[in-house]
This record gives structure tokens, C-alpha cells and sequence, in this order.
């Protein structure tokens, strides 16, 4: 695969109730992005949007985010998926050379409807739906059950990962405010209300408001505008089977295959070793040490190990604010961000190369894997 | 131009119809899949790479139906990617086939694209487009009444109707004119072995006799709301050539938006003033016909597969898209040109105006289209077809797809 | 009069089972800063418009973001009480009462602005003589209250072209 450059991103901070309509968050985080690496909306080429018709209330939710977005007379599309999907098709089309500058941007506001009722719209609508039994919390729960009985694992473990992942956020200037949690213990995680047992309300992200845009560039392109890119020099992405029986939930079939896919591709031999930075998009806190396993960061059933080490989500990841349909999309910036050496409070020193990851589907069904490299000095 | 030359090797559809009560999505959507792969020859399940997928969410009450529909389009431990744009979901999917298989990292893509109407309420799907665009009206003092009377008509006919208004205008095309692309069309679909609305016996006459449902649009004039779906295989050229015996080269895809017709955003005017203008039509036809390499479309495309669920906007689309000059499609259509055995066929398949599974119908141009140029089409034209044209267009009439496909692959020497 | 029938295939029933989409529960969000300052103008009597710096285009009902450039425009002009018909419609409810005489539904484009709004012509007018380029006029509600009724409706003046329109499709 030849590389692709990140040359641009833009976050807008995220807020539980943000006073923004979606048309001004796209517009500040497309903006935003453009400012950033210097460049003018007629530079674009292309528009990929992230968004989720039902998540938005309406249908065709992009038909009004063409303005918003800068895709006015640019080829525009939208991935029905998290943002990391949507980065895999503008991937797609500046490989393909059809294109030389690509916005991708995804926008979710979980303020205006009931996640949770809402994402029960996913399941299999002949059989889950009507037992009503499967839904996020409960996904999340078996899930963490699961893992826990393979690998003999507690639930302190788990709340260790969280305690860990929220500390995170508390250096993240762009957590969400009431995600930033330095003081907090492993016996508040453990006290906190149980959502699904043994999930606990502290263990499971909270929703917020949030938009996220990134520049896709290739190779020569992305040399010309910064002297500093991330390149993006491997990807992959699987998907397996839907029926939570079919599949092993104390292990991420899909990201294993995903991952072994990306690092073929990036020429990497041992992720233990070569890989600096991780940020992955775990739905839960647990899920976390899932995909990270799967990733082939640690030994699977050691995930705990990554906690130790601190390079596994250094913003908090997802528990330092979900934005659904965003959330993918942010981890790869933040990536970015570590490999550009611009992550403010954050920062892992000297990190060379990194992974980022993004899902949907209950238990992480589709998975993403983009490995990242650092392109400047 | 793309680094690797897509290519189409096959098509499948299954039986549309306005109820399919006998399956469900799923099994609606793996009918398609198996009829594209029986004709796909050598290809079996194992062999593809990547599956594309998309429909118009918020019709069937199913939000990314694609994860318990994994087993049925051969997606299990494969990449799987949704795309959906409305009422280009289909040519969507069918460009981001395409894109997979030109960037390189995928041999041989699926896309599929479908819709199950008969499940859910499209008038509630359709209403709820610009639901948040409208729901602030009333608090800022718009009269209830007149909102329902005026925005409550909007929707897709309401969007037509304005458009047909414009394009009468414009051309002098008479109501008779209209009802003979129906005709076409109908008559066309009852040859075609998959689509919904076959009427063989239908003429000028019997469409005219309906009453109006928006002026200028009969109720005879309106698409039919069908179940379907419709799955393409993508290659690249080497495979292709081993596989296919006429193996259908994509040498120009484009998409370029526009701003909205009839509602802005946040409340405000909406800058598409002429809706029959379409600008971002003309661009995507410049774009796509640039990459393919096509400098008189007009003369250079031998059959065209135009996305009309309303028969003035055949004649505005083939217009639009190059291949008449403008306003003078309703005369070309009075003398046959666009008739089965004319110069230029156009919509043989019987077009959308006959079928309409919306999520699958702006692939099924693009699929019907690169099946004329195997000669394997359900209502195959006597013409030799080398060129041919796909295009699609949604949302409030300011997504555009257009692909561009023909029996020769791109010439290197660009 | 029914179209003739098409050839319908039956096909057995399967078992379907119930889903809802509660759209009821969805809240939806709006920046309403530029469309206060414009219903504030509509109670003073002045029909205002928003134009872009950067292109120059003015959008009514104003707009929050210019999609050409992308930039938030941020002048107001003051526009005309004339528009113009950019298209039209005319509606057929499914309820046979406005079956004898549908009422005209505009898309109006008023004067020195690049967008359109829907809006009502004249309640008294008939369709069949509506057509697009038709010159209008704004006409004021009795009682202005900064609300977008303030325009009640718009109503048809004398269009100095419509004798050359005429001619040239005499010709």
C-alpha cells in the first residue's frame, strides 16, 4: 500500500448538552481542520461524512450537512458507520489517485435522542429484537463475564482499567469535563451502580456531544502542505459473525484478523515491541483490554499489563467521552497527535509508531485497525 | 485516473415487487447475492475480498441491518463497509466498489444494495428528511396549517412536482410528453425479467386518464414503491479478463454534491433556485466523462440508464447529463430516438419509473447499464452497446452519482 | 380512470414481527442567531437578507453558514418587497375537498437574494395562471409580531415582460 498522509484534524470540544446545532459543530470541526494545515476549501477534492440516520432523527442525515461539511460541488459520500470506517473509504479514494485531498468528519449528538433505545434498533429485528434482552448494557456485561472467566480475571482488574483510563482523561484538555476524574479509586468504579452485572456505571463510557474532522493526503500531496505528517501505512478491517453464541466474547476474532491484515501490510513483525502508542475504541472499559489483546499488543489474558505500561489510550479513549460516529475518527487523530508530538498534557515521548482502532455493532462486531507512522523528525 | 482498472464481471437482482412477503430482508438481499455470483462464473464465496453494502435507513426500522445480514452477503470475517446517501445509496455503493477495488488493497469487491419497502412506512421515512429542518418552523410563528399545506407536500413528488413545473417551462414539453416516457418505460419493464411494473398494453391515453396527485404529476405518471435488491461484482482488470467473456470496464465514477432544493438548513432559504438547473449533474458528467476519456457523450454513449422515479426528470436527467442538448429530449423521445431500437436506448431495463426499491435502484442503473455492454441484459437492446452510462440521483435532488462504463478499459496513454 | 392492471405475482406470507421508531423521542437542535436578528427586522417592517463577504450571494431567510466558501456570512442588507416566482406546485390533498380547486403552493425568490422559500400566494388565485418568473409583492400582516407570518402571504403585480414572453413563444 503506498502511504497517506494525516495532514489535518480538528476536535470540537466535547460537552454532555452542547449549545451548538450539528450544522455549526461540522462547520467549526471542518474549519477547524482546514485552518489547521493551512489550506482552502477549494483544495478539497472530496467529503466523507460519518453520521447515523437514526442516531440523527432523519433520514438521508447528509442530505443537509453538505454545506456545513464543505462538500458544495465536491464528491461527496457518507459511511453509515464510526468514523474510522468512513476514514477507510477516503482512504480508498486517494489511493485509488482519483483524489488528492480528502475531509472526513464524523458528528454525533447523543443529547438529542436515548442511545441506548436508539442502538437496540441494530439487532437482528425477527429474533433480538422482540426478546428485547440485548442491548448495550447487557452486551457489555456478557462480554466482561466472559473475559473475566477465560482469563481469571476480577473485577478489580477491570476497575483498575477504568481508574486508569479516566486519569487519562483528566490530562486530556479535549476529555469531556465531567469524564476528568484524577482522584478517583477503584472502590468508587466498584460502588458505582451496576448497569449489567458485572458492568458498572463507571466502567461504561458516557455519551457526549462531539464532531471530529481529519485530511486524507497522499504521499507527494501531504509533503507539500506540512513537513510533519502521519502516515498511515497499514489498515485493516473484518468483520465476523452477528450472533453473540457464534462467537468467543473473551477474545475479538474480527480485530485479530484486522490487525494481522495491517501489520502485513505495515511490515510489522512484532507489534509487542515496535508498536509506541496505542488508542483503541473499547465500548467498554474491559472491551478495551479485548481489542488491545487482539491487536497483539500483550498476551491475551494480560491485557491488565498495558495499564502498567501506560501507552494503551493515553487521552483516556473512549472513557474520556463517547461520541458515537466520532469516536473512531478520534482515536486515529489522537494518534496522530502523539506521533506529532502535539498532544498537550498527554504526550508519550519519542513515539514513532501507533495504532488506532474503531468498531460498531454489539461486542465490537466490525472492527478497524490503522497502524500510524511518525513522518517527521 | 486510477492506478488499477475496475472492472464489472457480473450483476444479480432477485424479483422485485411491492410485497415480498414470502422472504425477508435478508433473504431478499442473498437472492441477488446468489444470482450475481451463479453468473459470476468461477467466483464462489470464498474468493471475495471485501463486501460493500447500503439502503436508505429509517425505511424498514433496522439501523445497519448489514451486522445480522452478515451471513447472507458473504461477509462473514470480511471487510464490510456501509454507504448510504439517500436515494443514491445505490450508486454510492456501486462507486465505492469501485474506489475499493482501484485503491488497490481488494481483488474482487461485492456491492449490494437493497431496499424492503413493504417492511416500514416510506412516507414516514421520506417526512422525516427534513423533520428537523421543519420542526422549529411553528416556534418561530409558521402557521401550522400552511407549514403541512406547504412543506407536508415536499417530500419526493412535491420536489418533482417542482421541477417538472421548471422543466415544462423551459422545453415546452407537454403533459402528452410526459406520459409517453411512462409508457416507454412500462413497456420496456414488462420485457425485463426482475422489475415491478410490467404493463405491456399501457398507452398515452391511460396515463392521461389518472387524476393528479401534484400538479403537474398524474398518479399514472408515479413510481411504484417496491421491495429489492441488486448486488454487482468488481475486479480488477487482470481477473476480470480470465473470468468474464465481456468483462465491463468503470472508467469514470463522480459524485458531487449540491446545495439542497425548497428547505435550507437551520431554517433557512435553500440555494438550489432553479431545481431543474442541476449543477452538480452537469459537474459529475463533466468529471466522470473526463476520467472515461468521453468528449461528445452525445455521440460516444450507446446506452444510457437514467434515474427518473418521475418521467419529467428522464427528460430533464438525459438533458442534464449530456446526452441531448437541452430541451430537446422531448423530441428525440416523440421521434423514438430513445426507444428500444433507437439510436440511443435509454432505461430498457423500464428504469425506476416501473421499479423502485430506492436504496437499490440507483445500483440497478449502473448494473442494467454494464449488462447491456455483455449482451446478458433481461430486456437486451439490438443495438451492439461499447459505452453506457449509469446515473442516480437523492436526497432533495442534490446528490448525483454518475458512472461511466465501457467494453475497453481506460487508455494507459492519459 | 385505473391504470391497467399490471401482471402481479402472489408470494406466500411469512411470519413479520412489530418494530417501532419513536421519532417523538429525538430533540433537534438550532442556531437561531441569525433568524432572531431577521424576525427582529420583520417587526420593524424591514425584510432583511444575509450576504456573504467572500461571494457576494445573499440568502433569505438567512443563512448560518455559506456553503461556497465556508465561512459564517455576517451582513445584513436591507432586500425589496418584490420577489419573483422561482417555481411552483400546486398540491391535490388525498381528501377530495381541494380535488375541484388545489391551491398553488410558490417557491418564491425575493428580489436581490440567491435562495428560495416556500411560501403562499394570494388565497383567492388560481394555479393555472401562476408561472415561473411571475413578478410578487410581499403583503404585511395587519399586526406585525416578529414572527415569520409577518409576511401573511404575496400577492401578483403587473409584469412588464409578460407581453415579450408572449411573443416569444409565439415564435
Amino acid at each position: 500500500m503506498d502511504k497517506v498522509g494525516i495532514v489535518g484534524y480538528y476536535q470540537v470540544k466535547p460537552g454532555l448538552d452542547i449549545m451548538m446545532s450539528p450544522y455549526e459543530m461540522i462547520f467549526e470541526a471542518v474549519r477547524g481542520a482546514l485552518d489547521y494545515a493551512d489550506l482552502k476549501r477549494k483544495d478539497l477534492t472530496t467529503v466523507i461524512s460519518a453520521t447515523n440516520d437514526y442516531y440523527d432523527g432523519k433520514t438521508i442525515s447528509n442530505c443537509f450537512k453538505v454545506e456545513a461539511g464543505g462538500a458544495y460541488m465536491k464528491d461527496e459520500s457518507k459511511v453509515e458507520m464510526d468514523g474510522a470506517h468512513a476514514a477507510m473509504y477516503g482512504l480508498f479514494r486517494i489511493l485509488s489517485g482519483n483524489h488528492k485531498l480528502a475531509m472526513i468528519y464524523g458528528i454525533s449528538t447523543p443529547s438529542c435522542y436515548q442511545y441506548e433505545s436508539v442502538r437496540v434498533l441494530e439487532n437482528d429485528p425477527t429474533f433480538d429484537r422482540p426478546i428485547n434482552l440485548l442491548n448495550s448494557y447487557t452486551s457489555g456485561g456478557m462480554q466482561m463475564r466472559a473475559y473475566m472467566k477465560a482469563f481469571g480475571i476480577s473485577e478489580e482488574d477491570i476497575a483498575k482499567v477504568a481508574v486508569y483510563n479516566l486519569k487519562n482523561a483528566a490530562k486530556n484538555p479535549l476529555a469531556l469535563p465531567e469524564a476528568k476524574k484524577a482522584d478517583i479509586t477503584i472502590d468508587e468504579v466498584l460502588k458505582s451502580d451496576i448497569l449489567s452485572t458485572p458492568l458498572r456505571e463507571l466502567m461504561y463510557p458516557m455519551k457526549c456531544d462531539g464532531a471530529t474532522a481529519m485530511i486524507l493526503a497522499p504521499e507527494r500531496q501531504a509533503l507539500k502542505i506540512t513537513d510533519n505528517p502521519v502516515w498511515i501505512i497499514g489498515v485493516g478491517n473484518v468483520n465476523e459473525t452477528y450472533y453473540l453464541g457464534d462467537r468467543d466474547l473473551s477474545v475479538s476474532l474480527s480485530m485479530e484478523m484486522a490487525a494481522g491484515k495491517a501489520y502485513e501490510m505495515a511490515g510489522i513483525k512484532d507489534p509487542k515491541s515496535e508498536i509506541d502508542v496505542a488508542e483503541v475504541f473499547g465500548h467498554t472499559a474491559c472491551e478495551d483490554l479485548i481489542i488491545a489483546e487482539a491487536a497483539g499488543l500483550t498476551d491475551k489474558g494480560k491485557g491488565i499489563s498495558m495499564v502498567d505500561r501506560g501507552n494503551l489510550n493515553p487521552s483516556g479513549g473512549t472513557m474520556a467521552g463517547y461520541t458515537p460516529c466520532a469516536n473512531g475518527l478520534t482515536r486515529i487523530v489522537e494518534a496522530a497527535k502523539q506521533l506529532r508530538n502535539e498532544a498537550e498534557g498527554h504526550q508519550i515521548n519519542g513515539a514513532k509508531m501507533a495504532i488506532a482502532t474503531g468498531q460498531v455493532g454489539f461486542c465490537a462486531q466490525n472492527n478497524v485497525i490503522y497502524v500510524l507512522e511518525r513522518g517527521g523528525n | 485516473m486510477a492506478k488499477v482498472q475496475p472492472a464489472i464481471i457480473s450483476c444479480g437482482f432477485c424479483e422485485h415487487a411491492s410485497k415480498r412477503s414470502d422472504v425477508n430482508m435478508a433473504e431478499l438481499v442473498n437472492e441477488a447475492v446468489e444470482d450475481c455470483l451463479k453468473k459470476a462464473g468461477s467466483i464462489e464465496w470464498k474468493d471475495i475480498d471485501c463486501v460493500i453494502n447500503g439502503n436508505m435507513p429509517a425505511f424498514e426500522g433496522a439501523n445497519m441491518p448489514e451486522l445480522w445480514m452478515t451471513d447472507h452477503m458473504a461477509a462473514k470475517n470480511k471487510p464490510l463497509l456501509r454507504v448510504t446517501t439517500g436515494g443514491t445509496t445505490g450508486g454510492s455503493v456501486c462507486i465505492a466498489g469501485y474506489y475499493a477495488v482501484a485503491s488497490g488493497l481488494y481483488d474482487t469487491v461485492l456491492a449490494v444494495a437493497f431496499e424492503q419497502q413493504s417492511c416500514g412506512n416510506t412516507t414516514v421515512g421520506l417526512s422525516s428528511v427534513a423533520l428537523g429542518e421543519i420542526s422549529i418552523f411553528p416556534a418561530l410563528g409558521y402557521d401550522y396549517d400552511r407549514l403541512k399545506r406547504n412543506l407536508g407536500a415536499g417530500a419526493a413528488i412535491g420536489i418533482a412536482s417542482y421541477q417538472a413545473m421548471n422543466y415544462m417551462r423551459r422545453s415546452k414539453a407537454t403533459e402528452e410528453d410526459l406520459a409517453r416516457v411512462v409508457v416507454q418505460n412500462r413497456r420496456n419493464a414488462a420485457k425485463n425479467w426482475w422489475t415491478h411494473l410490467k404493463m405491456p398494453t399501457i398507452t398515452i391515453d391511460d396515463v392521461l386518464d389518472t387524476p393528479y396527485i401534484s400538479y403537474p404529476l398524474r398518479f399514472g405518471m408515479v413510481c411504484p414503491a417496491s421491495d429489492g435488491a441488486c448486488a454487482m461484482l468488481f475486479t480488477t482488470e487482470e481477473k476480470a479478463k480470465q473470468i468474464a467473456d465481456i468483462p465491463v470496464y468503470v472508467n469514470g465514477v463522480a459524485s458531487y454534491s449540491n446545495e439542497t432544493a425548497i428547505v435550507g438548513i437551520d431554517c433557512a432559504g435553500a440555494g438550489q433556485v432553479d431545481p431543474c438547473e442541476q449543477l452538480g449533474a452537469v459537474k459529475s458528467a463533466e468529471i466522470a466523462y473526463g476520467q472515461a476519456g468521453i468528449s461528445f457523450p452525445n455521440k460516444e454513449i450507446d446506452y444510457a440508464e437514467v434515474y427518473s422515479p418521475f418521467p419529467n426528470q428522464e427528460l430533464m436527467w438525459v438533458e442534464r447529463v449530456g446526452l441531448f442538448e437541452e430541451n430537446k429530449a422531448p423530441e428525440a423521445y416523440r421521434n423514438g430516438v430513445s426507444a428500444f431500437n433507437g439510436e440511443l436506448p435509454i432505461n430498457c431495463s423500464g428504469g425506476v419509473n416501473s421499479t423502485n426499491a430506492i436504496g437499490a435502484s440507483a445500483m440497478e442503473r449502473p448494473a442494467e447499464a454494464a449488462l447491456q455492454i455483455m449482451g446478458k441484459a433481461g430486456n437486451q437492446v439490438p443495438k451492439t452497446v461499447h459505452t453506457a452510462l449509469g446515473h442516480g440521483w437523492g436526497g432533495a435532488i442534490n446528490f448525483i452519482t454518475h458512472v461511466v462504463m465501457s467494453d475497453e478499459p481506460q487508455r494507459k496513454w492519459r | 380512470m385505473p391504470l391497467p392492471d399490471y401482471e402481479k405475482k402472489s408470494y406466500k406470507r411469512t411470519r413479520t414481527m412489530h418494530g417501532n421508531w419513536y421519532l417523538a423521542s429525538y430533540r433537534y437542535k438550532f442556531n437561531l442567531s441569525r433568524t432572531k436578528v431577521f424576525l427582529k427586522g420583520l417587526a420593524k417592517g424591514h425584510i432583511l437578507g444575509l450576504k456573504c463577504r467572500s461571494c457576494n450571494t445573499v440568502s433569505f431567510p438567512p443563512r448560518l453558514i455559506c456553503g461556497r466558501c465556508l465561512v459564517k456570512p455576517d451582513q445584513w442588507v436591507r432586500l425589496p418587497e418584490t420577489a419573483s416566482v422561482s417555481t411552483f406546485s400546486a398540491n391535490y390533498d388525498a381528501d377530495d375537498k381541494n380535488r375541484e380547486r388545489p391551491y398553488p403552493i410558490v417557491a418564491v425568490q425575493q428580489d436581490g437574494t440567491d435562495t428560495v422559500w416556500v411560501h403562499n400566494l394570494t388565497d383567492k388565485f388560481d394555479f393555472h395562471d401562476v408561472y415561473v418568473g411571475m413578478p410578487l409583492k410581499a403583503v404585511w400582516a395587519e399586526e406585525r409580531k416578529g414572527i415569520w407570518m409577518d409576511i401573511d402571504h404575496y400577492e401578483p403585480i403587473e409584469d412588464p415582460a409578460i407581453e415579450l414572453n408572449k411573443k416569444e413563444e409565439e415564435m
